[in-house]
Order: structure tokens, then sequence, then C-alpha cells
């Protein structure tokens, strides 16, 4: 594919040069290098090589806040994915946070041959062998021994979506040798890969005849709801775990944390891929207003205003990152809230990190208890969460 | 951006490389390699036209990449940059392939060997397609020497740089300089007093205008780099003002309490105010804290009162010195083996077995029995053994030969000989008499009628079998020239034990950031070709701390350091080596990880035109590349050990 | 058919372990081929990513070694390369790589017989325990 097919198929000639996008986006705001009207411009005047070889063509964030307001429905992230594949021939791929471990993580789980010892993590939680709904575990099993520096678990996240799945009379099947979703390879422009990693899935989870598969990682949700239909076939029903439980709130009895009876004030996050990209924003708000002794808050941009954590496919994360970051945090802490509570195990690792102050001379007051609502969920049942 | 061109060379190194590996193959294969312009293979690379070579085609190709593939980079990496520099190319735009030590050295067959080289040739092209220019900055540096330790070795070293007009600050853990030689009485083979050489240095040292003696001290912190070292130095109280004391010693005769003196080696006493012996430098007493009665106890006070001088102080503290160098020279001496490890030979068990420190302050006239040799019981001895590799030579203790041993063993049977009328029985398993007229005086002390045995004694015991061995302490050997095992009655056993490293070796190299062998002793950066230097740059090693010596090679080190000492501060700038950490601003969140890590103090999270970043001290970063590892968005990286040169390393090494 | 040879990739830090090579040549000590050293300056430089890449590019065994604790020229690199090693063990352990092709060692410059037995050790490992799962290519 070139750019001019690109450009036929995302319809960004459409693009009027208003800069509403650039106006909004969280990252022109802090990052004065990079303007999605700009980048489109380049484009529609044929400069493909300074598009291409330009760094910032990997600081764009696909949140679509962009998007979202255009006037001529412009799909800006699509349209820099596209452009970041053929970028990605010509050897470009922005500028890798951890030092590109997490991507040869993902290039080496799309091995064939492969044996993986994923479920480690399993006790307390009852699965089954044949069963109608599948969970999606996600990266968790990688992430957990790479972020323990930060103090996240997105193990307890995948534990307690099954203690939460159990709840509810489900008895959920797990992959042992499941792949990553490929969502970070596709949108930085490793379409081989990620191809390879869809078939793996797809093979494997029809060997298992689900019917459902249940996610609680927005990003893993959007990637098979929308991405894997174009290279594999896969004939399931699909749910983020937050619709599943506020479809199913009455059947749960939650309770207040015996150990705290006040009423807590928490805000929420609005994952880029489960607002924006898919139109999720009620149910994780309907769970939280039906916790006992919570009272949800809104930050100034909520809802399909929420600004994105900062950091998208772990590229370009910089010190633009860091400043999206403690914006976002300063607008929670604002709120009155006491605990920023999340639903996208990304959302999570990126507002910790930014937390991490360790010189001698310390940065402004972005400190704050972030917890995913699965783990708010599950420790409102009563049982132990083991966040 | 402009085009690489890369010259490669692939030496022979005579058939040291070119008689495993197939040097002109390694070259035609190197030809093809992506964006080489042109591959050479030589005879030897490092000789005068090798360079030339490399010079020439750079000049003439316009390279500005260069490749060579022959022995260690730890041997010629530095030869080959200096001639990429005198042609005009940046040296860190040079890179070097291992083909000898790590390939034709190592592995035999041919053809294994050259697809081998191949891969490595490979892999340093596709580094060094990623090198960059770096500049070599210089910045200025402190002119003075810390000299560590004040034995021959440190004497030695502090006068040949304050001659030349270099301040040196002499740090000594004791209360006096002089070390161990102070307590030798002769020394082999010329048997010169040894005192009688010695002290006239120390009374220079203690009156060089250049010289600034700290003794009873020690270094208790050093920070920065070659050229800057900042150090902390604990001048411990002697609770005597120095200004004021004139070492009369009327305060050690009239103190009432006497413990084992440390300089006689426990024969001898001292007061537990005192001067450690009569020519110690600096000449002032000190009072031994732990033991006086007046610490303890709060009474005495003895000394006070009979002070003529008034230089007694019992309210002095410690003094914390803070001082600046820009080399620093370890001349921290030895500890001799503890003869007690090894119970066969019955020290500290027997009264009349003796270590050879003790028998050198016995036959020291100055000593506790006033040079003369004598049994416990204040006999004179009728015969004795001198008993040789005690703990050395020994996989039970330490394997190294001790090297002086055999010549001072020979020395007290010559003393016994010259001052008594007892048989000497020297029991030996080799005489190493290497050196300037030790052969020589090995032949004169046979000739004065001393017994030879060659056997390493196994025993000594006082459980007599014949009436001959009763009240006699028997060495156990067996002679292996006569094949007999032979009972040695003697009256006196003097053991030559090992020198070993100091006790708190480990500390001090830890200090220093130095590095020990597997002997335990400070390591040289090169055995033959830089013995006084070590992995730091700066810090110089002489004497026995570097390993078990006599004083003619002791006192050559000392000088051969003071020389390496002074040639890096005689230029007056010290260069900033480039190959160390640099901030991407930005990547850099601030987060402060790589403050953290840091165990020089390097990095640090600043805040500059209003914005938070990491910044890195260039002048104590020393590019170990820890920070790099745990920086989490890439922004701190290692110039000439970037994540993109070794990642391409690793790919090109596997990718065939 | 050729019998399998492993590859193996080990990174040496210059003042221990590449010395401890070097001195194994210049005493002539005969070692298997398979391994092909890169230098770093210290342990603790060695990058999770290094390590990740050999596999990807199909290594079959990976070395990480470098001075005793006591011996770092940097004084802790040794503890600082430990902490990212035991990370990275638990992210390969859930990647199903087998313990023996992953190796964290402690070599002194004077300890050159020791690098040559080691190397011997794992070439006789990984000939057992065949090519790497993470290859890509043919297995023999």
């Amino acid at each position: 594919m070139n750019l001019e097919d690109i450009i036929k198929e995302t319809k960004t000639y459409y693009c009027l040069e208003c800069g509403k996008c650039t106006s909004i986006c969280p990252v022109s705001r802090h990052n004065s290098n990079f303007s999605p009207r700009l980048m489109l411009e380049r484009a529609l005047m044929g400069f493909e090589d300074e598009l291409i070889h330009d760094r910032e063509l990997f600081s764009c964030l696909t949140c679509y806040a962009c998007s979202h307001l255009c006037p001529s429905d412009v799909d800006y992230p699509v349209f820099t994915q596209k452009v970041r594949n053929l970028a990605s021939s010509q050897g470009e791929h922005g500028d890798c946070a951890h030092s590109g471990t997490l991507f040869s993580l993902m290039r080496l789980i799309s091995r064939s041959d492969i044996k993986q010892k994923r479920l480690d993590w399993l006790d307390g939680c009852r699965t089954s062998q044949k069963s109608e709904v599948l969970y999606f575990v996600g990266c968790a099993p990688y992430f957990e021994p790479i972020f323990q520096d930060i103090e996240v678990s997105p193990v307890s996240i995948a534990r307690n979506s099954i203690k939460i799945l159990n709840a509810l009379g489900i008895e959920p099947m797990v992959l042992p040798n499941e792949r990553c979703c490929g969502h970070d390879l596709l949108w930085t422009g490793d379409v081989e890969t990620f191809k390879k990693l869809a078939q793996l899935n797809a093979q494997m989870i029809k060997e298992t005849g689900a019917k459902k598969i249940v996610f609680s990682c927005p990003e893993g949700y959007r990637t098979f709801k929308i991405d894997y239909p174009q290279y594999v076939e896969l004939d399931c029903e699909l749910m983020h775990i937050t619709e599943l439980l506020a479809q199913n709130l009455s059947t749960l009895s939650l309770r207040a944390k015996r150990s705290n009876p006040e009423v807590k004030k928490v805000t929420y996050q609005d994952p880029c891929r489960l607002g924006r990209h898919l139109g999720i924003y009620e149910p994780p708000r309907e769970i939280i207003r039906a916790i006992p002794g919570m009272k949800l808050v809104e930050m100034e941009h909520s809802g399909d205003e929420s600004i994105c954590c900062g950091t998208s496919a772990w590229t370009n994360c910089g010190s633009y990152s860091k400043e999206i970051r403690v914006e976002r945090l300063l607008e929670a802490r604002a709120t009155g809230a006491g605990m920023l509570v999340t639903a996208c195990p990304k959302c999570q690792i990126h507002f910790k990190c930014a937390m991490v102050d360790k010189g001698a001379e310390k940065g402004p007051d972005i400190e704050m208890e972030v917890m995913d609502i699965v783990t708010l969920v599950a420790n409102a049942l009563g049982g132990k969460s083991g966040e | 951006m402009e085009e690489i061109k890369v010259g490669v060379y692939i030496c022979h190194c005579g058939l040291n490389i070119a008689g495993t590996v197939d040097v002109e193959e390694v070259a035609r294969y190197a030809q093809g390699l992506p964006s080489v312009v042109v591959a050479r293979d030589y005879r030897y690379m490092c000789s005068d036209p090798g360079q030339a070579l490399i010079k020439d085609d750079i000049k003439n190709f316009g390279l500005n990449r260069v490749v060579v593939a022959s022995c260690s980079p730890r041997m010629h990496e530095p030869t080959f940059r200096r001639a990429c520099q005198d042609a005009g190319l940046n040296p860190y735009l040079f890179e070097h392939a291992n083909i000898r030590e790590h390939c034709s050295w190592v592995h035999d067959d041919r053809q294994i060997a050259t697809e081998k080289a191949k891969d490595l040739v490979r892999a340093a092209v596709r580094r060094v397609y990623y090198h960059e220019p770096l500049e070599i900055k210089e910045r200025p540096l402190n002119p003075n020497v810390l000299v560590v330790g004040g034995g021959i070795a440190g004497i030695q070293a502090a006068l040949d740089i304050a001659n030349g007009e270099h301040r040196v600050y002499l740090v000594e853990k004791e209360p006096s300089i002089g070390g161990h030689m102070a307590q030798l009485d002769r020394t082999f083979p010329t048997l010169d007093c040894s005192e009688c050489i010695l002290t006239p240095k120390m009374t220079e040292v203690g009156q060089h205008p250049f010289i600034t003696l700290l003794a009873y001290s020690e270094v208790e912190e050093v920070l920065g780099s070659v050229g800057n070292f900042k150090v902390k130095v604990r001048k411990k109280a002697r609770y005597v003002d120095e200004e004021k004391c004139t070492g009369c010693g009327v305060c050690e005769e009239k103190c009432p309490w006497k413990v084992d003196s440390e300089f006689e080696v426990g024969i001898g006493k001292r007061g537990v105010i005192y001067l450690p012996f009569a020519q110690a430098i600096p000449h002032v007493a000190t009072i031994d804290k732990e033991r006086c009665v007046y610490f303890l106890k709060g009474k005495c006070r003895a000394c006070e009162k009979f002070c003529d001088a008034k230089a007694i102080d019992f309210e002095q503290e410690d003094e914390i010195i803070e001082l600046e160098a820009g080399s620093i020279i370890l001349t921290t001496g030895y500890d001799l083996f503890d003869a007690g490890r090894i119970p066969q030979y019955g020290y500290g068990r027997y009264d009349n077995v003796l270590t050879a420190l003790e028998f050198e302050r016995m036959t020291c006239a100055a000593g506790p029995t006033e040079g003369k040799i004598l049994l416990r019981d204040g006999r004179q001895p009728e015969s004795a053994a001198i008993i040789h590799c005690v703990g050395s030579r020994d996989e039970n203790y330490h394997e190294y030969c001790s090297r002086v041993c055999c010549m001072y063993g020979l020395k007290y049977a010559h003393l016994i000989k010259e001052n008594t009328q007892a048989e000497v029985y020297q029991m030996y398993i080799d005489m190493r008499c290497f050196g300037e007229g030790f052969e020589e005086f090995y032949r004169r002390v046979c000739d004065e009628g001393v017994n030879f045995i060659r056997g390493k004694v196994a025993k000594v015991t006082d459980v007599a079998l014949t009436e001959e061995e009763q009240g006699k302490l028997i060495a156990i050997a067996e002679d292996t020239l006569l094949g007999r095992i032979v009972r040695v009655p003697v009256d006196m056993v003097i053991l030559c034990p090992a020198l070993e490293p100091r006790s708190d070796a480990e500390d001090v190299a830890k200090l220093f950031t130095i590095n020990r062998r597997a002997d335990g002793f400070f390591m040289e950066r090169h055995v033959k070709l830089d013995p006084v230097a070590t992995a730091t740059e700066g810090v110089f090693i002489a004497g026995c701390c570097e390993g078990p010596k006599d004083i003619p090679d002791t006192v050559a080190q000392a000088s051969a350091a003071a020389a390496k000492a002074l040639s890096v501060i005689s230029r007056g700038r010290v260069v900033i080596e480039p190959t160390i950490a640099q901030v991407n601003e930005a990547l850099c969140q601030a987060c402060g990880r790589c403050e953290e890590i840091c165990d020089f103090h390097a990095p640090k999270v600043i805040s500059k035109d209003g914005v938070r970043v990491s910044s890195v001290d260039a002048a104590l970063c020393k590019g170990c590349g820890a920070c790099a590892v745990v920086c989490p968005t890439g922004a701190m990286s290692i110039r000439h050990s970037t994540r993109e040169q070794i990642n391409s390393m690793v790919e090109a090494l596997l990718e065939v | 058919m050729a019998e399998f040879e492993p590859k193996i990739i080990a990174f040496c830090c210059n003042w221990c372990t590449y010395a401890a090579a070097d001195i194994a040549g210049t005493s002539r000590i005969h070692y298997p081929a398979n391994v092909r050293i890169v230098r770093v300056m210290c342990s603790g430089m060695v990058d999770p990513i290094y390590i990740l890449k050999a596999f990807e590019m199909g290594a079959d065994g990976v070395l990480v070694a470098g001075c005793h604790e006591a011996d770092c020229h940097y004084l802790n690199g040794p503890l600082k390369c430990d902490a990212m090693f035991e990370k990275l063990k638990k992210v390969v352990n859930v990647l199903g790589l087998e313990e023996e092709r992953l190796r964290r060692e402690m070599i002194a410059a004077a300890e050159a017989p020791i690098f040559a037995e080691l190397i011997e050790e794992m070439v006789k490992q990984l000939k057992k325990l065949g090519p790497s799962p993470f290859r890509e290519r043919v297995k023999v």
C-alpha cells in the first residue's frame, strides 16, 4: 500500500485544514513539533519522505480525541496506523520505551512452536476445560515481573476478573498458550507479526469451541472486535468485563470495605480504547455507583472528552508523555478523590510510572492510589482479592 | 546523511592468526560486506607499515570508519585509535575485532575458526557503522598526590614526588611511619642495618616542605576521579598535642601500665602512652585509648603530671581532613601469615617457636633482648632450626611463593652463626636466591657450616623419643636428598611465614575502586607491561600490597609509581573519557531511577529552564551503563556502548 | 545429517570475563567455537533487550558473565546485573524458555580455565536440549 492508497482508504482528502484536531490533541498541547493537521497536510501534498522519516509520526496516541471532533470525520488514528506501516517497511519505528523489550517479547510470542507457562497465577480461580465463555488473559503474566517496581499487579486484574466471573456463575476457559493480541504491533506498523499472532489466537480459540470472549483489557477487546475481522475469522461474541458486570449488577452482592466504612470519593479514567474507540462510557460508571461506600466524582475532562494516559504502544514515551500524565493526575487530585479508578492495565501502569520520583529534588505532588475497576469490584465482593 | 565508508584490516599476526584462520578468505569476505570500501590482510597490523596502510587508505579512500581484526582490543585498541587520529579520523570511529585470543588461539579447526572470524568481522563492521565521533575533552586537575601507607614504599614514593616540588599527602594509620622495614634488623644480602638506612629517609619525610605527613590517620572516603579526587581522612586523636610534644619519652617511663608492643611483635612491652620505637616519625607520643585507665575508669593521668611540655590533651578529638589530589598511590604493605594456623609447628604452644618478625626484633640491638639471641628462659640456644615455606607454596594456605623467605632464612642462619655457637639447621624445599648478591650470600652461609636439610618440616614436637631429644623441640622432616626421615632436636625453631595481603585489603580495594587478584593482593593493570597501575585511572600501587617482594624491588616499584603519578599530574590537565552516559532530554521523564542506581553520584535530576531533567556530571561518570539499563524511556544511553551499537552486533552475529 | 551445533552469544564484561577469555587465548586453552563474545564494559551494562534479541535472532543459548561482586571496576555492577537478570528470568520463564538456555555467571580475569569449562558445559547441555524453540529456521 502506498501513501496515495492510504489517503484514499482513510478519506483524508476530506480534511478542511481547520485545525480543530490540533487544538484538542493532548500531544500537540505539550509538544510543539507535533500537529495532526500538519501530518495530514504533508501527506496530501505528497511529502512522503518527510512524513515517513519524521520521528513525530510515532508520537500520536491514536486516542481519537481529534477524530471525535473532526467536522470531516477523518479517521486520523487509522491514517497514522497505515502510514506507520509504510514507515516500518523503511526501518522507522519511533523510540521504543523499555529498550524495545516489549516488542521483542511480542515477536518471540509469535513463533509457532513455543510452549508458554502463563497460568501459574490461577490458584483461587475456578476455570473449566469446556465452557461457552473464554476469558482472554492478555499480557498480564509478562507485565507482572516487568512492572513489579512500580507496584502494579496486572496478574491480580486477571485473577480478580475470573473471581468476578465465578461470582456471576461462570467458570471460563483460559488458553494455556494464548498469544498477545498484537495491538501494539499493529499500531506501530508491524502488520506481518500482528497477522501471525491473530492467526495463532484465532486457531486456538476455534479449537475450544468458545462462543463468547470476555476481556479485562480494552486494547485486546478493541483489537479482536475491530481489527481481527480484517485478517481472521472468529465467530464469537466479544465483551469487556465492565459490560458484563453492568448487565448483571443485581445478581452480585456488593458491600463496602469493612475496614473503612466512610464514603470514599473516587474518580474514573476513561480508557481511549474503551471510550472513544468503542463508545463504552456508562457501564464502568454504573458499576462504581453500585458499590456501597463509593462516590464517583468526575474530572474536568471526562467521558468522550477524557484525556489519554499519555503513551500508546510504548512508543515515543518521553518528557511530553510525562507532562500529559502530570496534567491528568492533577485533574484527578483536583476532584478531591482519594483514588483514581482505571479500566485498562496500560492506564494503570502509565499513571503509576509517572509517580516514580527518586531524585533528591522532588517534582510536583501527583501521588494517589490507582486501582483497576475489576479489583475495586472484587474487593467489594467480600472475598480476598490479592491486590 | 554522509555515506559510510569502512576500511577493514585483517591481521596475520605472523602465524598466530594466519596459522589457523584463512585471513585472505576473511579479507575477501569483508570486501563484500555493505559499506566496506577496502579490505586488506597484512602480516602485522600493529607495526608501523601496518598502521601506515590504515592511514593511507583513510586519505586515499576517504574512509570514515575503520575495523581491524587482530588481537584483543585490550592490547591494541589504543594503538589503532591513535593511528586513525593521526590520519585525521576521530579515534572513536574505529572498532576492533578479536580474532586471535578469542578465535585462532582457542580453536584448531581451520574452517570453523575462519567462519567464526568472518562472524566477528561482520559484527564489527555492523557496529562501527553506528559509531559516532566523540570529543575528548580536558579539564584542569589538582596537582597534589596522595600516598596511602608510610612504609618504605610510601616513603620512597612520597620523597620522589616531593623532590619534584609537588605536594604529597602521606597518610599512615600507625602512630609512626616506617612500616615493617622499621622492625627489621639487618637486610639481606649486604646485612645493612635496616633502621640505619631507613631513618634518614623517615627524617627527610618528616621535614620535607612538600610533604604533609598525616600519621595515625586513615582514609575514610574517596570521591571523584583521576585528576580530581576528593578524599576524607580521619586523623585519629593521640590525646597528645603534636606541636608541643618533644618526644622525650618521660610519659612512657612514668606510665604505670605496660602492654604488649605491636612493634615488638608481642615479645616486648610498651606503655599505654608510648612512642612505638625510638626513631618514630612523627616523634610524638600517643595514648592507646582502648587501654588507658583514664579513659576506662577516669583515674591516673600520670603522664600529664610528668609532661614538662604540657602536651597531654585528654579532650583532643578525631579530626576529619578533606583534601584533594590528582593521583593516588597505595603502599599499604603486607601482613605476616599467622603461623598459629598451622598447629603442627607449635607456634603459640611452645615457648621457643618464633616467627621471622619476632626473630628480627630479637637480633635487633634496640630490641627487647638488646640484640641477644635468647631462649624464653634467658639461655642461649645451642641449636636452631629455620623452617621455610610456612604458609607459602601450600595449597592449604597460599599457593604462591613469598619470595623473600629463603633469603631472610639464610640471613638468620648467618646471624645465629655470627652471634652464638649454635648449630643451625636450614629446613627448605628450594633455595630461591635470584637477586643481586643472593647466590653469593647463599654460598657464604654454606661455608659457615650451616646444615641444609632439603625437606619440608611436617611437625615440631616436644615429645622426646631419645635421651638426646629431652627438653628440645624436634623438627620432623624427610631429608629428600638422603631419602631418610630425620628428627632434628633443637632449642629454637624459627618459622618463615608467608607474606599475605593486609586483613583489610578488601575494604581498601573497595574504597579506592581497585581489584584484587585471586591471591588477594591488589591487581596490577598488566602483569608485565603495567605493574604499578591499576584498572582505575589515577590510582597506583607499589610494594608488598601488590605482592610479596624485597626492599630493592619495593623501592623500585615505589619510584615507578611516583613517576606514573607525576605523569598524571604534570600535564596540568586530565582527559575526560567521552565514553560516558548522556541524556536525551526529549525522552527524559525525571523519574530519578538513574540518580538512585548510580554509585558515583553522576546523574542528578535538576531543573533546567523550568523543565525537570536528569543531568550527568561528566567528571564523575565512569560509563558503567547501569543507569541506561534502568531508564524506562531510553533517555539515558552510554556513548560508544549504545543500545543500537550493541543490538547491531547481536543481529550481525546471528543473521547468518 | 549434520550434528546440531548450538549458537551461543556471551555478553562478557571488559575487566573480568572478557579478560579471562583473552587469557584463555594466551594460554591456548581450547574450547568449542560455538560461542560469540560481545564485549560490554560491565555486566551491569547488559540490557534485557540484548538477551531477548539474541533469542529472537536464533541463539540457542545466552551467557551473561562478569566480575565477582568484590572485583567490579564500577563497584556494584554485578549486583545490578543480578537484579536485571532475576527479573528477566521471570519473564522468559513465562515464555517457556528452558532454564539452561539463559545463564548468569561470575568469572574473574584470573579464571580462564573456568571460562573454557563453562563453554564446554553449555555446548554439551544445549546439544542435548536441541535448537531453541524460538528459532524460525528449519531444525536440523
